[in-house]
């Protein structure tokens, strides 16, 4: 190539470089209203994290539906799963494409789309004295509530529990344990008569975040613990964070067979191993308790049972709480069919069809008062959401509840002290800078 | 064989002014033939411009950017992402897996390949020729999501089949997380690509090696001359301009590297398997860092651009014939 050349494409390259920055810009759109009257016409899009099976079905026959009530009405549907529906929100946010509907986590996950004007305010819809917003739990609702609006549509509970299998319990003779240090010992036993301890995986680093959080809710006093999520106020200087590390480290090192090869495993291997019969215990959401028992699955509903994660011995946070939080939807603020999206999330959440969304194959509990009870849904997911609701707090999913540097941090910090590359103090301080970084 | 530089047989053609005719005139046809010349290549003209060069103009725009999709806000910060990638640790150990990636297929899809090449292309019998080929050749046909997915179970700790085989043979002690420890992961992750690569490598040079006229081995084979030597006399210097192209398709190659290590570590443990693309990825889609991100891509972009003007000269400079 010429040399004139490469200096014109060079020109070139600067100067539309030069153009797109100073064309930059966010573009006002007008704030939708929800509360207007829905035209049941047009093209309704939605983002779930349903994708795949046993999920996929449900926003398949709710959008059947809809459209067989609504005949004008198209819904399209973007089923994604748990991972992916990460990447393609934020693909199409950054191109301005966002659905009219799309998933959302609690924390600073909903807090970004709020922040940014791309969720609608639904407080006149969906507040807690409207006749919508009643028929919601009131905690529910205010997982997604900012200066007193509210933006989400929490469309189900969720919370982290030690799943076992009460068949390899009675086997081995041993009981639930109380502490965090009965469930260590629990490991030789178990691993003695031929089973894996606590089955783990994570290849995709959140597994360990979760297992974190809970032990930094535990060890953390919670108003030290809500300080350190947001960098402008974190010191992370507590020594409950150093303790929860050396504890999660002893948890994989003696109740894990991967040990420090925990990284190399999938979820879904740890998740199919209780499932299987070969694991006493694994570390899971409420939205898995019907999968692990799942018909065809050497684990039945009639042996599984669940506990919280046990607090350590001297644990200076709060003992009661419950890693967990709801998950929802939020309507894009540049939508011009905002009213007929909140009208479809309105028959989403009906009780006929929370409480299909709250039974087995789903076992999505959802937010909806009386949608889970002994009768429509599983007798673990009944016992779990009834613990979520009594837990003295709830403490978000680590990956969603703080920046996502510091999380980043954390994720990198986890896989490191796993596989034994990092101490606990080296891994808080990786920690601290990013938060101090993200300032 | 007749070995010839084209541009040094040109360079000595004296050159010749003659008072000849004039040129003729422009004629409208010769101008309607040009236009609809233009018309012709206008459209991929427009499409490259649209597709190809305008993304790489507004890329190097983000990357002067400090960019909130969420809110839509972009500030321009000029050369401050640039300065952040001089600082950040992760992106020269990611540059590093990407030299390291390049050095080692360097190693097994060039050089390991010649050799197999010439043995395969060596044997006489024409079914066992072929049929090596093939199986070299097969793991090349599998696209390297599926064969990431595949290698992440062969090297599943528990259940992979690696460590089972290590057990099976003794060498129970040499069994261990490959994918799961900072130490073994970047290795394990390239040790597939070689597996995957090596046949495609393999093929291309066995074509060059098959247009060598069999007149040469014979000669050298009535002279007494070995395999070995043979090889290095004969094969090496007439597959050159094969060996040019295979050396710059795989350095730039690995410096494009994401599909295998996200489906494998998704640049874990630890972001010891992070390249440049997947840092790239993370940056942007993890950490809505997208001016960030957008650095990263211009890096990448050139890098892979200084390595296509090499293979550009070098396709320039001498050509072999025989």
């Amino acid at each position: 190539m010429h040399a004139q050349r490469i200096t014109a494409l060079t020109a070139l390259g600067a100067a539309s470089a030069l153009l797109l920055a100073g064309c930059a810009g966010a573009s006002a759109a007008p704030a939708a209203d929800v509360t207007a009257e829905p035209e049941y016409s047009g093209t309704l899009s939605i983002l779930t994290k349903f994708g795949g099976d046993p999920l996929g079905p449900y926003f398949e026959t709710l959008a059947a539906e809809y459209e067989e009530l609504h005949p004008e009405v198209t819904v399209e549907l973007i089923q994604e799963t748990d991972q992916s529906v990460k990447d393609k929100t934020k693909t199409l946010t950054a191109s301005g494409a966002l659905p009219d509907i799309y998933f959302t986590w609690t924390g600073n996950w909903a807090q970004n789309f709020i922040d940014g004007g791309l969720a609608a305010d639904l407080t006149e819809v969906i507040g807690p004295d409207t006749e919508w917003g009643k028929t919601f739990g009131e905690a529910s609702l205010s997982a997604f509530e900012v200066d007193g609006s509210y933006y989400g549509i929490p469309l189900y509970n969720n919370g982290k529990f030690m799943g076992y299998n009460t068949a390899i319990f009675d086997e081995v003779g041993i009981e639930v344990p109380t502490t965090f240090e009965e469930l260590i010992e629990s490991c030789g036993p178990i691993r003695a008569a031929g089973y894996e301890p606590i089955a783990f995986g994570n290849k995709d680093g959140w597994p360990a975040l979760h297992y974190l959080q809970q032990l930094f809710a535990y060890n953390v006093p919670s108003d030290v613990l809500h300080d350190d999520f947001s960098p402008s106020t974190a010191t992370l200087d507590d020594s409950g964070y150093v303790e929860s590390l050396e504890q999660f480290k002893t948890l994989v090192d003696e109740c894990t067979d991967s040990g420090n090869g925990t990284n190399g495993v999938l979820y879904t291997t740890a998740q199919e191993a209780l499932a299987g019969g070969r694991a006493a215990m694994y570390y899971q959401e409420i939205l898995e308790f019907d999968t692990v028992t799942a018909e065809g699955n050497a684990l039945t509903p009639e042996h599984f049972g669940i506990f919280p994660l046990p607090v350590p011995e001297g644990a200076a946070g709060e003992p009661g709480s419950i890693e967990g939080a709801p998950e929802g939807y939020l309507i894009n603020a540049k939508s011009p069919r905002a009213a007929l999206a909140v009208d479809f999330m309105k028959f989403a959440t009906t009780l006929e069809n929370a409480t299909i969304l709250s039974s087995p194959p789903y076992g999505q509990p959802s937010t909806v008062i009386d949608a889970v009870t002994p009768e429509t849904s599983s007798v673990a997911v009944y016992e779990g959401i009834t613990k979520v609701n009594e837990a003295s707090g709830l403490v978000i999913w680590l990956d969603t509840v703080t920046v996502p540097e510091v999380a980043d941090a954390w994720l990198a910090g986890g896989e490191a002290l796993i596989s034994g590359g990092s101490t606990p103090e080296e891994v808080l301080e990786s920690v601290r800078n990013a938060s101090d970084a993200a300032e | 064989m007749l070995l010839t530089q084209q541009s040094e047989l040109l360079d000595r053609v004296p050159a010749v002014q003659t008072a000849g005719p004039r040129p003729p005139r422009r004629s409208s046809r010769s101008t309607a033939r040009r236009l609809l010349a233009l018309g012709w290549i206008l459209p991929a003209v427009v499409v490259l411009a649209v597709f190809v060069y305008l993304p790489l103009a507004q890329n190097l725009g983000f990357s002067t950017l400090e960019w909130d999709i969420y809110s839509g806000s972009q500030e321009f910060i000029g050369a401050e992402n640039y300065q952040r990638l001089v600082a950040d640790p992760i992106f020269w150990s990611s540059l590093w897996n990407n030299v390291l990636y390049a050095v080692v297929s360097l190693a097994f899809q060039v050089f390991g390949a010649i050799v197999l090449a010439a043995i395969i292309e060596s044997i006489r019998q024409d079914r066992w020729r072929r049929g090596l080929r093939a199986i070299y050749f097969v793991p090349s046909a599998i696209s390297l999501t599926v064969a990431g997915l595949l290698f992440y179970f062969i090297y599943e700790p528990n259940l992979g089949m690696l460590n089972h085989a290590l057990e099976a043979v003794g060498l129970g002690a040499w069994a261990q997380p490959w994918l799961g420890q900072e130490s073994t992961a970047m290795i394990s992750i390239i040790a597939m690509s070689q597996w995957q690569g090596f046949g495609y490598s393999t093929l291309l040079f066995a074509v060059a090696i098959q247009r060598i006229p069999s007149e040469l081995y014979e000669a050298a084979a009535i002279d007494g001359i070995g395999a070995v030597r043979r090889f290095f006399t004969i094969t090496l210097p007439l597959v050159r301009e094969m060996t040019g192209l295979m050396i710059i398709v795989t350095i730039s190659g690995a410096f494009q590297v994401f599909n295998e290590v996200m489906v494998m570590t998704s640049g874990g443990p630890n972001n010891s398997t992070q390249v440049l693309g997947t840092w790239l990825y993370r940056n942007g889609f993890v950490r809505n860092d997208f001016g960030y991100a957008a650095a990263i891509a211009t890096v990448i972009f050139v890098i892979t651009l200084g390595i296509a003007l090499v293979q550009l000269w070098i396709n320039r400079r001498r050509r072999v014939e025989w």
